[in-house]
């Protein structure tokens, strides 16, 4: 078994071409490999964090935007501790999904899911969004919000060690039954006190005023758990 | 030794010094007289050395001038051989010249022939031998050509002529084989087009060549499709494989594909062989057909089958349950849970798509296998003509490069998508008419939900794998696990967080009240037993479903492995992260039982033990000799308790479900021994008394050993810590138990130092002080 404290799922989704594989290759591997075909299905890669100075084991699955794999890619919400909602800051048609997104996640995702809106490809200089409008979309709908650049490495690591960070916040302060349940995989053999995957929200709202990157001031900071604690 | 030193040091004042001496002088004589003679002696020897040394001085002197005459004779032979070999290479090259030269006299000879031959065979209309004298002038080396035309200057109109000659002839001959290959496809002239098709190469038209066939091939087997697919299904009902129809269709398109390459490799490889890139170019132009063809069916198929309608269907399905479901179904009773069929008339039954998922599982695979074959040929023929690695590889991602830009790859997409939706569509509503229609048949511990749902569940799963598609397959133990998340946990939790329902009546009663209702098909008793008999049931329905999870994840786990032996590591560890979702809600499910479990113990061990336990309060355990013996007599509290212990349990033993039951007398072991502690805590004993207690503390523990396999001693230990200490003759006994010598004889004290103090003054025969004296 490897040595790591917490296990987290990340999705990431958004319209074909926004630059979801070239964010995760940039994270897990360093690269920014041009001319990126596209995903078929989902690709799915591990990366080992440590965040205050806990190991965390990230599983990224990164998904195809098009159309014709939803059916695959829907079926891997549910179990995502956090998801990555990506649009492209230079093509307007990728922004003007996302509330048929945010319908997809609402429909198939955990209600308590952490949602994060990233505005990819600063580095262009024809961009259609500002940045303003991003984070006034993510504040609307209590989501996370970040501009990045996979291709400058521009705030790629900083997103998934802010989510990570988040995470386990959400986890400790869900005491140690969420734990066990988020480290599922890790401590196999536990008497299976685990009490589902979802993780409350709580500590959102105060994490998003406090982090200058997250416009989203979070209502919903209520944390009730689905109501099988035992 | 000097002799000088020897007089020099000596005192000659001594007379017998002197002596001494003198006669050391005298020793010293003897001894070099003695030396003198070994050397004298040795003179003649030395003389004869020195005489032959002179000797040998001389025939050394020859042997130098030998030396220099041998040495003479090598640098003589080394520079011989030197131009000796000099010359060799020389000839080596006169040779290669000779040779080159003669191949170029060769070359002209053959020119001359060829083209004198080409236009003989052109206007005899003999294109294997024009072709032949062609593939002979292109094989020669055209600059050298130029350059022989140039070095033979009497002649350099012949040779250029001739080369001329045979340029021309090489057009036209291009020209007259595309023609003659055009006039043999119209006449659909299969020999002719064969013919040509090897000519090709020869003029070194290998591309024009695979193009032109690949189009014939393609014109062929499009005709055929054309025709067939009009006969699909007539061709079905003669064969009585209508559910499969479209399938056999596309596995028949699939099949007329791969032949075509099977048959023509060879064909290719023989005349095209030099040229890599044939057998591949050939097959990026076939699959362009292919996708046309099975795009035909597709559309075919998706008209027939009504895959569009159907999919509405599925779709506006989704979303009304989605909008009616998300309010209202929390707690509903049991065969009133979401009805599966709806209300609207128009509801996709799940039994109608059922044959459509296999038929496209069916599709899907078969394009896979052709994909797999496709594949396989590729890597051969890389193989047999390619020698560098990594041109080899160059083909096979040339190759992987056409199925993923191909329209094909791009509708079989499409099509698991349809898959995905229909299977979860047909799953979802299948595990909600196994909800609807749940059963419970007496003598059972589960009800039917248990095995309905899981045998749905896994012909899903199974049915997944025969897409031959990872992705697919992963997205279905996806949807597997939010079913069983979702619908099924809902189903079996409702009754559980309504609570069980207490009440008067005993659960031996409730239990037969159902039994007999099932049996009469009539369901005339209380609501409460009714309740009661469903909250045991998914109590254990919860905890077979426990089991049954490990099952399927771990006989899925033996099928993927078995349907896909080449899995890539990423592969493997995208459908163990799957898998392990499937973990997770297993926790999930347990905790549903251990939350059942707890409502059981607030609702049906508390309030039914507490007044038992506190009838201990009605016994004194102040007792003399006679109380006792007539206590004794009677029937004591623990009789009582036990009995009335085993009553409850019995009437659980048979209702849960072995597992359950072991947790439910592991909740009541831990309610009785609190309970208890409580009541002793509240009594007063003497020596007798806590002889009493003694007795009763462990005969409960036997029974309560004995009513389950699991281990409840533990619980008891506090208990019967409790007992021994009430059961001391004096307080300083104590002593011997608190630090026994022997530490294996009794578990560790799980009584702290002042709970052992206070419980010590209940025997209203200690005296405080001794209790207070005591070293804890």
């Amino acid at each position: 078994m490897e040595d790591y404290k917490f296990l987290f799922k990340i999705v990431l989704v958004g319209n074909a071409g926004v630059g979801k594989t070239c964010l995760v290759r940039r994270f897990t591997q360093g690269l920014f490999p041009p001319g990126q075909g596209a995903t078929i299905g989902v690709d799915f890669m591990i990366k080992t964090v440590e965040v205050e100075g806990e190991k965390i084991k990230l599983q990224i699955w990164d998904t195809a935007g098009q159309e014709r794999f939803r059916s695959i890619t829907q079926s891997y919400y549910r179990s995502a501790h956090a998801l990555i909602l990506v649009y492209d800051i230079s093509c307007q048609p990728t922004f003007d999904c996302l509330p048929d997104w945010l319908r997809e996640i609402q429909e198939y995702a955990n209600s308590k899911v952490l949602k994060i809106l990233v505005g990819n490809k600063t580095d262009r200089d024809d961009r259609e969004i500002p940045t303003q409008i991003g984070e006034e979309f993510a504040k609307q709908h209590d989501m996370y919000f970040l501009e990045t650049s996979a291709k400058e490495a521009e705030n790629v690591e900083r997103l998934f060690y802010e989510i990570a960070a988040e995470l386990i916040g959400q986890a400790r302060s869900k005491d140690g039954s969420a734990a066990a349940a988020a480290a599922a995989a890790a401590h196999r053999q536990s008497e299976g006190s685990g009490v589902g995957s979802s993780i409350g929200l709580a500590s959102l709202s105060a994490k998003a005023a406090q982090s200058n990157c997250c416009g989203g001031g979070v209502s919903n900071g209520s944390s009730t758990s689905q109501g099988h604690a035992g | 030794m000097n002799i000088l030193d020897m007089i020099n040091t000596l005192d000659i004042n001594c007379s017998e010094d002197v002596d001494k001496t003198l006669q050391s002088i005298a020793e010293e004589e003897a001894n070099i007289d003695a030396r003198l003679d070994l050397v004298s002696k040795q003179q003649c020897q030395i003389e004869a050395k020195m005489s032959g040394i002179g000797r040998a001085m001389a025939s050394l002197l020859t042997v130098d001038n030998d030396c220099n005459k041998l040495n003479m004779q090598i640098i003589n032979t080394a520079q011989l051989a030197e131009s000796v070999s000099a010359k060799v290479r020389r000839l080596d090259l006169a040779r290669c010249r000779a040779s080159e030269c003669q191949q170029r006299v060769h070359d002209l000879i053959d020119l001359q022939l060829c083209s004198q031959g080409v236009v003989k065979a052109i206007s005899e209309e003999d294109y294997e031998k024009g072709a032949g004298h062609v593939a002979r002038f292109l094989a020669m080396d055209q600059q050298l050509l130029q350059r022989t035309a140039d070095d033979v200057q009497g002649s350099i109109t012949s040779v250029s002529d001739a080369v001329r000659t045979l340029e021309d002839a090489t057009e036209k001959l291009r020209d007259l084989i595309a023609k003659r290959f055009d006039e043999a496809v119209k006449n659909d002239d299969l020999a002719s087009v064969e013919r040509f098709f090897k000519l090709f190469p020869l003029v070194g038209c290998h591309r024009i060549g695979v193009e032109k066939f690949s189009a014939y091939i393609c014109l062929k087997l499009s005709a055929k499709a054309q025709k067939e697919l009009r006969n699909t299904q007539d061709i079905a009902k003669a064969e009585r494989r209508l559910q499969l129809a479209y399938a056999d269709r596309l596995t028949a398109i699939l099949e007329n594909f791969a032949r075509v390459v099977e048959v023509n490799q060879p064909i290719i490889e023989a005349f095209y062989g030099q040229e890599s890139t044939s057998l591949i170019d050939m097959v990026t132009i076939l699959q362009r057909e292919c996708d046309t063809e099975v795009r035909n069916l597709l559309l075919e198929f998706n008209k027939n089958r009504q895959i569009q309608y159907r999919i509405k269907q599925v779709n506006e399905s989704a979303q009304r349950s989605s909008t009616t479901g998300a309010g209202t179904t929390s707690i509903q009773s049991l065969g009133h849970y979401r009805k599966p069929s709806g209300g609207s008339m128009d509801k996709l039954n799940p039994k109608e798509i059922d044959a459509i998922i296999a038929e496209i599982t069916v599709m899907h695979s078969r394009v896979e296998l052709y994909y797999r074959f496709m594949r396989r040929r590729m890597q051969v023929n890389a193989e047999t003509f390619v020698q560098e690695k990594e041109d080899q590889k160059k083909i096979t991602d040339q190759y992987e490069k056409v199925i993923k830009n191909s329209d094909l790859s791009r509708q079989m997409q499409e099509l698991l998508s349809t898959y995905l939706l229909f299977e979860r569509y047909f799953m979802e509503e299948s595990v909600l008419k196994a909800i609807g229609l749940d059963t419970f048949e007496s003598g059972q511990q589960c009800s039917s939900i248990v095995d309905d749902v899981f045998f749905i569940l896994r012909k899903s799963i199974r049915r997944s794998l025969t897409t031959q598609s990872i992705n697919g397959t992963c997205a279905v133990i996806n949807n597997v696990a939010s079913c069983l998340d979702g619908d099924f946990m809902s189903a079996l939790k409702a009754p559980l967080k309504s609570g069980y329902p207490s009440g008067y009546i005993d659960l031996a009663h409730a239990y037969n009240a159902i039994q007999t209702t099932l049996q009469q098909g009539k369901l005339h008793s209380s609501d409460a037993d009714r309740g009661r008999a469903n909250f045991l049931v998914q109590l254990n329905n919860a905890d077979m479903s426990t089991e049954y999870i490990e099952t399927l994840w771990q006989t899925m786990e033996q099928e993927i492995a078995g349907t896909f032996p080449n899995m890539s590591l990423v592969e493997r560890q995208l459908l163990d992260s799957c898998l392990t979702e499937l973990k997770t809600v297993r926790d999930t499910l347990k905790a549903t039982v251990d939350f059942g479990m707890q409502q059981l113990r607030s609702s049906a061990i508390k309030p039914r033990l507490n007044p038992w336990v506190d009838q201990f309060l009605n016994y004194s355990h102040h007792l003399t000799e006679e109380e006792l013996a007539t206590y004794e007599a009677g029937e004591t509290f623990v009789q009582f308790f036990i009995v009335q212990l085993d009553g409850l349990l019995n009437s659980f033993k048979t209702a849960l479900s072995p597992r359950n039951y072991d947790a439910l007398v592991s909740i009541l072991a831990t309610e009785v021994t609190t309970r208890l502690e409580r009541a002793i805590k509240k009594t007063n004993f003497n020596r007798l008394g806590g002889l009493v207690l003694d007795q009763e503390v462990r005969a409960l523990g036997a029974y309560l050993t004995g009513a389950t396999s699991w281990s409840v001693r533990d619980k008891m230990t506090r208990l019967s810590q409790i007992a021994t200490l009430l059961n001391l003759d004096k307080v300083s006994e104590l002593a011997e138990y608190w630090n026994p010598e022997n530490n294996s004889e009794m578990p560790s004290w799980r009584l702290t130092s002042n709970e052992v103090r206070t419980i010590l003054t209940l025997r209203t025969d200690f005296r405080i002080e001794d209790i207070k004296r005591l070293q804890l």
